[in-house]
C-alpha cells in the first residue's frame, strides 16, 4: 500500500509541475505553416529588437512563432477564438468561415497596410480577401504566399514536348502500358474540386487565339453568378470523361484518375502513373519518389476531337488546363491583447523584401505580383525555381477560389460535394447521371443551382 | 416477484408510472411536513441554511451549509463571466434566448454555444444546490429530534437527583440496603419511561451502570458523600451521552464508515457529472437547435423537432437521404460481425484447447497480439497492406488471381467489396476476444455432462452438438447481446480502415459508414452539430432498446435453474 | 459400474486405428493453427519490417512509401533516425507515459471504489446510480467532445496533458461492471465478520478487500494504462494543433500519415514509431495476460 501511495503522489506532483510550467504568461503568438517556423521566428525576433531600438518604450512582450496545419488551425480557431494566436495564416478560401456572421477575425484598418496590399498584390487576390460584415466591406487578410497547381512528372519517360499536351502524356502512358501493368497519364490527389478543377476551369483559345471561358463561379462575389454549362465546359468535360473512365475497377491505360489507396508517390515511383497534378506541398514527396527523374511543368493543354465537340466548340479547339490559384494570408485575432501592434508586424512580415527572403530561404511562393520579374532567385535554373515559375505561369490560367466572399459559398461548393458528383460522372462509377450529353447537362445545371441556392434535391 | 415479471407489459408500465408518481410526490410531502413540525430553528434554516445546526452548536456542519448558500446566491446574483459569457441568473435567460447580440466587425457578439452550455451547467448546479438545501433541512430536523430527546433526559436527570437526595439516608448503610436502593432507582426510572415512552433502550444500560457503581462502592466501603457523587456521576454521564449532538469530527469520521459510500462515490460522480452528464445533456439540447455549419461562429437558435422531422420527410438533406441506408448497414454489420466473430472465436478456442495440442499459451499469445497492439497501428497496417499497390495485391498478382491492383477498402468501386472486406478484417480483430471468453467457459463445462454422454455412447461430434455447444450458447447469450450493442457503436475499425468510403457522391455518409462514424464526420469535419446530435440520440434509442430487452431476458435466464 | 466403463473406453483408445485417426486430427489442427497464426501475424510483422526498410531512390533519398514487396530490399535504422530527428517523438512518448500513468492511477481508483460500493454497500440511491450509469453509458461520446472542450476551457485547462488525464479518468465511474462482478463473488461473510470485529467500512475496503483484489486491480489498471496509447480522437481535440511538443504518440503518429497535407512518404517512419510504441505496451500486456484473460472471461458471463 505504502509503495502505491508513494507512486500516486510522485505521479501527481509530476503532473502538477508540468501543468504549472505550461501555464506561462501570454505571449504574442503567430501561427505559420510548419515548414517556415524558424524563418519567421528569426524575423520576429529581429522585429522586436528593432522596435526596442527605435521606440522609447520597449515592445510589451516577446513573439512566439508556432507551426500548424492551416486547415486544422482555422477549425480550432473557430471553435475557440480565445485560444487562437494573435496572428495566423490561412488559405484565403478558409476566410469565409472566419468572417461569417459578425466575423471572428479583425479587419485591417491601417491605411499604410491597405496601401501595401493594393500596391503589391494581384487584383484577383485583393478581390478575395475582402468580406462584408453588416453591410460594410473590409480587408480581412494580408496575402503573402501564393499557390496553384502544377504538373510533377516522370522526366525519364516523358519529354518536355510530351508534357505540353495531355494527349502526348496519354500516348506515352499507353505505349509503356502492358497487359499486366496499366500506366496512368496522371494521378489526381482527390476528387474535392480543387484537384479536378483543371477540367472545370479549363480555358480555350478562341478564333483570335485569346484564352476564353464561359465559366463563372460566384463571379465578383455575386451569389448566383454561376455558369458551368456553357458549350466549352461541356466539351472539356466530355473530353475528360474519356480519360477518367474506370473499367473493371481500374483507371484505363493512359487515363487520368485519383491516386489509389497506396498513395500517388507509389504510383509515380513504380511507374503506374507518369505525372501528378499537385501543389507545392507535394514537392518534397515527389522528389523522394522520383529522385533525379522529377520534372515540373505547367498543366498541359488538350484538343477537342469530333467525339467531344459540343455546340459552338468544334473539333480541333485547344484548351488550356485551369487551376484554382490561391493565396495564403495573415489574419488578425479579434480581441487580441496586442491589437495595436499586430498590423505593423503583419506589414513587416508581408513586405516585398520579406517575401523575397522567404522565397529564398523556405521556398514560399510570393504573393507579390511582380515577383517573377523582380526576384533574382526566381530566374535560377533549379527545380525550386522551376516550381515557382510554373506556379506563377498557372496564375494566368487560373482563378482565385472565390469563396472568401462568404462562408456559404465555400460550404455550397465543397461541402455539398458537387465536385464529387462531377468526378463520379467523369469516371462513370456510382454516378446518378447518365454518361451522355443530356446527363452531363443535367448534372452541371444541378451543380449551378446548388452553388447559387445551397439547396440539394 | 417472479409472478410480477410475467404480468402484461402495459400493466408493468402503468404500475411503474404510479410508483414514479408516488416517489416524486413523497419528498415534497416530507419537505412540507418537516417545516410544519420543525422547531423555530428548523423553520429559520429553511431560509438561512445551517442555522439549525449552528444554533445548536454544530458550528462546522452549519458553516458548510451556510457557505454553500452564500456562494450559490453570490453566483446567482453577481453572474461572473467566463469567456465573456455570464453564469448565474443571466445564464437562465441566455439558455432561452441563446444570445441576441450579433456583435460587429470589431467586437465579439454573444456566444450561443457557451450560453447553451452554461445554461445547462446552471440547471445542473441548481439541482445540486436543491439537494444540499434539502439535506440542510433534514439535518436541522435531526438536531430537533435529538434536542427533544435531551429535554426529556434533563427532566429525568433532575428527578434522579431528587431521588438520590431522598435515599442518602439509606446510602450511608450502603452495604445493607444495596438491593433496596437499586430497586428504588429503577422503579422510578421505569415510571419515567412509562410517562415518556421514549427511553427504553436507555433503561438497561442505566441499570447496568448503576449496579456497577453500587458494587464498586460496596467494595471500597465509601462514605455517603462519595456514594452520592458516584451515583449522580452515572446519571449525568448517561444523560450527557444521550443528548450529545454529533460533533463535526464525528461527521467526518462517519465518511470512513457509515457514509463510506459517499467518500467513494462523490469524486467519481463529480467527474461523471462534469465530463459526461453535462456534455451529454448539452448534446441532447443541440439536437433541438439549428447549430450547424452555417451557424458556426454566429448565433444559433432553438428550432424544436425540425431536425428530427428531416429523418422522415425526404427533404433531400443529408439526414433524410442517408439515415435509413446507414442504419440498415449498421444493423447488418452488427449482426454479421457478432455472429461471425462468435462462431470463429469458439472454433479457435476449441482448436487451441483441443486435447493433445502443445504450447497452448504460445498459440493464444499469437492471437491476442491484435488485442495487445493499439488499433490505430494494426488497422492502419492492414489498410496499407491491402492498398492497391500493397503486398497483398502483389501476392494475388503473382499468384495469377488478378491482373492489376484492386481496391478493397475505402476506394473500392463497389460498396459490397468494401463491406465484405471490413467484415473479414473485423474477424482479425474480434475473434481473439471471443476466443479468450469462450476458452474460460469451455474449461468450466461440468465434467459430469460428458460422463453422462459417454454412458449414452455419444461420439465426439454428438457430444459437441448436444453438450458443448448448447452450454456455450446458454452461458454466452448475455455476451452475444452486449457484443451486438458494442458492434453497433464500433468506431475504430471503420474509421481507420475505410473512413466510411467508398463515397456516396453528394453525401458525407459513405457506403461503409456506421451511425457512429457518420456522426463523427458530421461533428468533427462538417460541423453539422444538430444533425449529429439527432443521430446520437437515435443511436442511443436503438442501443438502449436492445439493452433493455437484454436485461428483461437475462432476468428470465437467471430465474431458470438449468439450461436443459 | 463407473470403473467398468472407463476400462472399456481405455481399450478403445488403445486400438491402432483410433490412434492413427487421432494423430491425423492433431496434425490437421496444427496445420490449421500455423496457417491462422501466419494470417494473424502477417500485418504485424509487416510493420516491423517496414520500420527497418530503407530502400533508396536514385538520389539516395529514403523512399518511405508503401511498397509492394513484403520483405525489404535494404534494411537499416534510418527510419528511427528520421523519427528522432525530424519529429518530437521522444517528447510524445514521455507525454503519453505520463498521461497513461496518471490516468491509470485515477481511473483504477474510481473504478474500484465505485464497483466496491455498488457491490457490497447498501444505501438509498444505489439502484438509481446503477440505472443512471447504464443510460449515460449508452450515448455515443463524439458529439459531446466539443462540450467537453468548452468545459475544460472554463476551468482554463485546454491544450494541456492534465486536461487529458482528467478526461481519461472521468469515465472510470461508469465502467465498473467487470470489477463489480469480481467483488460480487467475494463472500459477504468476510465483510460481516470484519464488521463484527469493529472495523469501519474504510478499513474493510483498504485492509481486507483490496489486498484480495490483485487480479482485478491489475486488469483495471492495465486497461486504463493502455487506453491513452490508443486514443487518437479525444486527445487530438483536447491537446490542440499548435504545439507539436504536447501531443501523445497516438495523435502524433496518426497525424503523421493522415493529417491534412501529410507527407505519405513517411510511412516507414510511422512504422518505426509504431514499433517503438508497441514494445512497452505489448510487453506489459503479455506479461499481464493472465489477469487480462481472467477479467475478460469474468466479463463475458456476467
Amino acid at each position: 500500500m505504502k509503495k502505491l501511495f508513494t507512486t500516486i503522489i510522485a505521479v501527481f506532483s509530476l503532473v502538477l509541475a508540468l501543468t504549472l510550467t505550461s501555464c506561462g504568461k501570454k505571449q504574442l503568438t503567430i501561427w505559420v505553416g510548419s515548414e517556415c517556423v524558424d524563418f519567421y521566428q528569426e524575423k520576429c525576433d529581429a522585429y522586436v529588437e528593432n522596435y526596442n531600438a527605435t521606440h522609447e518604450e520597449a515592445f510589451p512582450t516577446s513573439i512566439k512563432v508556432l507551426g500548424v496545419d492551416a486547415g486544422a488551425a482555422a477549425q480550432q480557431y473557430l471553435n475557440d477564438v480565445e485560444a487562437g494566436p494573435d496572428i495566423f495564416t490561412i488559405p484565403h478560401d478558409n476566410m469565409g468561415k472566419l468572417t461569417a456572421g459578425s466575423s471572428n477575425i479583425y479587419p485591417i484598418r491601417s491605411q499604410s497596410l491597405i496601401d501595401q496590399i493594393n500596391n503589391d498584390n494581384p487584383d484577383a487576390f485583393i478581390d478575395v480577401i475582402q468580406a462584408s460584415v453588416q453591410g460594410t466591406s473590409y480587408y480581412f487578410g494580408v496575402p503573402y504566399i501564393a499557390q496553384s497547381l502544377v504538373l510533377f512528372y516522370n522526366a525519364d519517360v516523358l519529354t518536355a514536348e510530351d508534357v505540353k499536351t495531355w494527349e502526348g502524356i496519354s500516348a506515352k502512358a499507353k505505349s509503356v502500358s502492358t497487359n499486366d501493368k496499366l500506366v496512368k497519364a496522371a494521378d489526381l490527389l482527390g476528387d474535392d474540386g480543387f484537384n479536378n478543377s483543371f477540367l472545370l476551369l479549363a480555358k480555350y483559345f478562341d478564333a483570335d487565339n485569346n484564352l476564353t471561358t464561359s465559366v463563372k463561379i460566384y463571379e465578383n462575389g455575386v451569389e448566383d453568378a454561376n455558369m458551368v454549362h456553357g458549350d466549352d465546359t461541356m466539351a472539356a468535360l466530355k473530353w475528360g470523361a474519356r480519360y477518367f473512365k474506370v473499367e473493371n475497377g481500374a483507371t484505363i491505360a493512359g487515363g487520368i484518375g485519383k491516386a489509389g489507396s497506396s498513395g500517388w508517390e507509389t504510383d509515380l515511383k513504380d511507374g503506374y502513373a507518369l505525372s501528378l497534378i499537385g501543389g507545392a506541398w507535394n514537392y518534397k514527396a515527389a522528389k523522394a519518389a522520383l529522385g533525379t527523374k522529377l520534372g515540373i511543368a505547367v498543366l498541359p493543354q488538350f484538343t477537342i476531337t469530333e467525339a467531344d465537340a459540343y455546340g459552338t466548340i468544334s473539333a480541333g479547339t485547344v484548351f488550356q488546363s485551369g487551376s484554382f490559384a490561391d493565396c495564403k494570408c495573415f489574419v488578425l485575432k479579434k480581441g487580441s491583447a496586442y491589437q495595436q501592434y499586430l498590423e505593423d508586424i503583419v506589414q513587416y512580415l508581408s513586405s516585398v523584401s520579406m517575401q523575397e527572403e522567404a522565397f529564398t530561404a523556405v521556398a514560399n511562393l510570393p504573393a507579390y505580383k511582380n515577383a517573377a520579374e523582380e526576384f533574382a532567385a526566381m530566374k535560377a535554373d533549379t527545380l525550386d525555381a522551376k516550381l515557382s515559375s510554373c506556379q506563377i505561369k498557372m496564375f494566368e490560367y487560373g482563378i482565385a477560389q472565390p469563396f472568401g466572399f462568404a462562408q456559404k459559398y465555400n460550404t455550397r461548393y465543397y461541402s455539398k460535394n458537387t465536385p464529387g458528383l462531377i468526378y463520379a460522372w467523369l469516371t462513370g462509377v456510382n454516378s446518378e447521371y447518365a454518361l451522355t450529353d443530356a446527363g452531363l447537362m443535367e448534372l452541371l445545371q444541378y451543380c449551378e443551382s446548388v452553388w447559387s441556392t445551397g439547396e440539394t434535391k | 416477484m417472479e409472478r410480477a415479471a410475467k404480468k402484461p407489459f402495459f400493466h408493468r408500465v402503468g404500475a411503474w408510472f404510479a410508483r414514479l408518481g408516488k416517489s416524486i410526490a413523497k419528498p415534497f410531502k416530507r419537505f412540507g411536513l418537516r417545516f410544519k413540525n420543525g422547531s423555530i430553528y428548523t423553520k429559520i434554516s429553511y431560509l438561512l441554511m445551517g442555522f439549525g445546526n449552528i444554533s445548536r452548536g454544530q458550528i462546522g456542519k452549519g458553516l458548510v451549509f451556510f457557505l454553500i448558500q452564500v456562494a450559490f446566491i453570490l453566483l446567482m446574483v453577481l453572474c461572473p463571466t467566463i469567456n465573456n459569457t455570464p453564469l448565474g441568473y443571466k445564464a437562465y435567460i441566455n439558455i432561452v434566448t441563446l444570445g441576441t447580440n450579433e456583435g460587429d466587425a470589431f467586437t465579439h457578439g454573444d456566444n450561443s454555444t457557451l450560453m447553451l452550455l452554461f445554461g445547462v451547467m446552471m440547471i445542473i448546479l441548481t439541482f445540486v444546490f436543491i439537494a444540499v438545501y434539502v439535506a440542510n433541512t433534514r439535518s436541522s430536523e435531526k438536531t430537533d429530534q435529538i434536542v427533544k430527546k435531551g429535554e426529556t433526559i434533563y427532566e429525568y436527570r433532575s428527578d434522579m437527583h431528587l431521588l438520590v437526595e431522598q435515599y442518602s439516608e439509606k446510602l450511608s448503610h450502603l452495604s445493607l440496603n444495596k438491593e433496596e436502593v437499586l430497586a428504588g432507582l429503577v422503579s422510578r426510572t421505569d415510571q419515567l419511561i412509562e410517562e415518556n415512552r421514549r427511553l427504553p433502550d436507555f433503561r438497561d444500560k442505566y441499570v447496568e451502570n448503576l449496579k456497577n457503581a453500587l458494587e464498586k462502592l460496596e467494595k471500597e466501603d465509601a462514605s455517603v458523600d462519595v456514594a452520592k457523587k458516584e451515583i449522580l456521576k452515572v446519571v449525568d454521564q448517561e444523560a450527557k451521552e444521550l443528548i450529545a449532538l454529533p460533533a463535526f469530527k464525528d461527521d467526518l469520521h462517519s465518511l470512513l464508515d457509515g457514509q463510506f459510500h459517499m467518500t467513494m462515490m462523490v469524486p467519481a460522480i463529480l467527474m461523471i457529472v462534469i465530463f459526461t452528464l453535462l456534455p451529454t445533456t448539452f448534446m441532447i439540447c443541440v439536437a433541438f437547435t439549428n447549430y450547424d455549419a452555417a451557424h458556426q461562429g454566429t448565433l444559433f437558435d432553438w428550432t424544436g423537432f425540425a431536425t428530427f422531422v428531416q429523418i422522415f420527410n425526404g427533404s433531400g438533406t443529408e439526414i433524410s437521404k442517408m439515415f435509413f441506408p446507414v442504419l440498415g448497414w449498421t444493423m447488418i454489420w452488427a449482426f454479421i460481425a457478432t455472429f461471425t466473430n462468435y462462431f470463429l472465436g469458439i472454433f479457435l478456442a476449441l482448436l487451441i484447447n483441443k486435447k493433445g495440442i502443445k504450447a497452448k499459451v504460445l498459440w493464444r499469445t499469437v492471437f491476442i497480439m491484435t488485442i495487445a497492439l493499439p488499433q490505430f497501428i494494426t488497422l492502419l497496417a492492414v489498410r496499407n497492406i491491402l492498398s492497391n499497390r500493397g503486398p497483398i495485391n502483389q501476392l494475388l498478382i503473382n499468384l495469377g488471381i488478378i491482373s492489376s491492383g484492386v481496391e478493397f477498402l475505402g476506394m473500392a468501386t463497389s460498396g459490397l467489396t468494401a463491406r465484405i472486406t471490413v467484415l473479414i478484417i473485423n474477424l482479425w480483430i474480434g475473434v481473439p476476444y471471443t476466443m479468450l471468453q469462450t476458452s474460460g467457459i469451455l474449461m468450466n463445462i461440468p465434467k459430469d455432462l460428458y460422463e453422462a454422454a459417454t454412458i449414452d455412447g455419444a461420439n465426439k461430434w454428438q457430444m459437441f452438438r448436444s453438450i458443448t455447444f448448447p452450454y456455450i450458447i446458454f452461458v454466452t447469450t448475455p455476451y452475444l447481446i452486449s457484443s451486438f450493442v458494442g458492434n453497433i457503436t464500433s468506431f475504430n475499425i471503420i474509421y481507420l480502415l475505410t473512413g466510411g468510403g467508398p463515397n456516396n457522391p453528394g453525401y458525407y455518409a459513405g457506403k461503409t459508414d456506421l451511425l457512429v462514424t457518420w456522426l463523427y464526420k458530421l461533428t468533427m469535419d462538417q460541423m453539422e452539430y444538430n444533425t449529429a446530435a439527432v443521430i446520437s440520440i437515435m443511436t442511443f434509442i436503438i442501443t438502449a432498446t436492445i439493452t433493455l430487452i437484454f436485461y428483461s431476458k437475462s432476468k428470465a435466464f437467471n430465474e431458470e435453474d438449468s439450461f436443459q | 459400474m463407473k470403473g467398468e466403463l472407463t476400462v472399456v473406453q481405455d481399450q478403445r483408445e488403445k486400438t491402432a486405428s483410433y490412434k492413427a485417426q487421432k494423430t491425423v486430427g492433431l496434425i490437421f489442427s496444427y496445420i490449421l493453427l500455423v496457417i491462422l497464426s501466419i494470417v494473424w501475424l502477417y500485418p504485424i510483422l509487416w510493420i516491423i519490417l517496414n520500420a527497418f526498410r530503407t530502400e533508396l531512390n536514385d538520389q539516395g533519398d529514403l523512399i518511405g512509401v508503401v511498397v509492394s514487396n513484403y520483405f525489404p530490399k535494404r534494411v537499416g535504422f534510418d527510419n528511427f533516425k528520421t523519427l528522432f530527428t525530424t519529429t518530437a517523438f521522444p517528447r510524445w512518448f514521455l507525454n503519453t507515459l505520463l498521461v497513461a500513468s496518471a490516468s491509470c492511477v485515477l481511473s483504477t481508483l474510481f473504478t474500484l471504489s465505485v464497483a466496491y460500493v455498488m457491490s457490497k454497500l447498501e444505501f438509498s440511491w444505489r439502484k438509481t446510480y446503477l440505472r443512471f450509469a447504464m443510460i449515460l453509458g449508452l450515448f455515443p461520446g463524439f458529439m459531446s467532445i466539443m462540450a467537453i472542450y468548452y468545459i475544460l476551457k472554463a476551468f482554463g485547462l485546454t491544450h494541456s496533458l492534465f486536461a487529458l488525464i482528467l478526461v481519461n479518468a472521468s469515465g472510470a465511474g461508469l465502467g465498473f461492471y467487470v470489477a463489480k462482478g469480481f467483488f460480487d463473488v467475494v463472500p459477504n461473510s468476510l465483510v460481516e465478520s470484519a464488521r463484527i470485529d469493529g472495523a469501519t467500512n474504510a478499513q474493510i475496503f483498504f485492509k481486507i478487500i483490496l489486498p484480495l483484489s490483485k487480479p482485478i486491480i491489475i486488469y483495471t489498471a492495465l486497461l486504463a494504462f493502455t487506453g491513452p496509447w490508443m486514443d487518437f480522437i479525444f486527445a487530438r481535440v483536447i491537446l490542440g494543433v499548435e504545439n507539436k511538443e504536447s501531443l501523445t504518440v497516438a495523435v502524433g503518429l496518426y497525424d503523421m500519415i493522415y493529417g491534412n497535407h501529410a507527407d505519405t512518404n513517411v510511412f516507414t517512419t510511422f512504422c518505426a514509431g509504431c514499433t517503438i510504441v508497441s514494445i512497452p505496451i505489448v510487453t506489459l500486456f503479455l506479461s499481464m495476460q493472465k489477469y487480462y484473460i481472467e477479467g475478460v472471461t469474468a466479463g463475458s458471463v456476467k
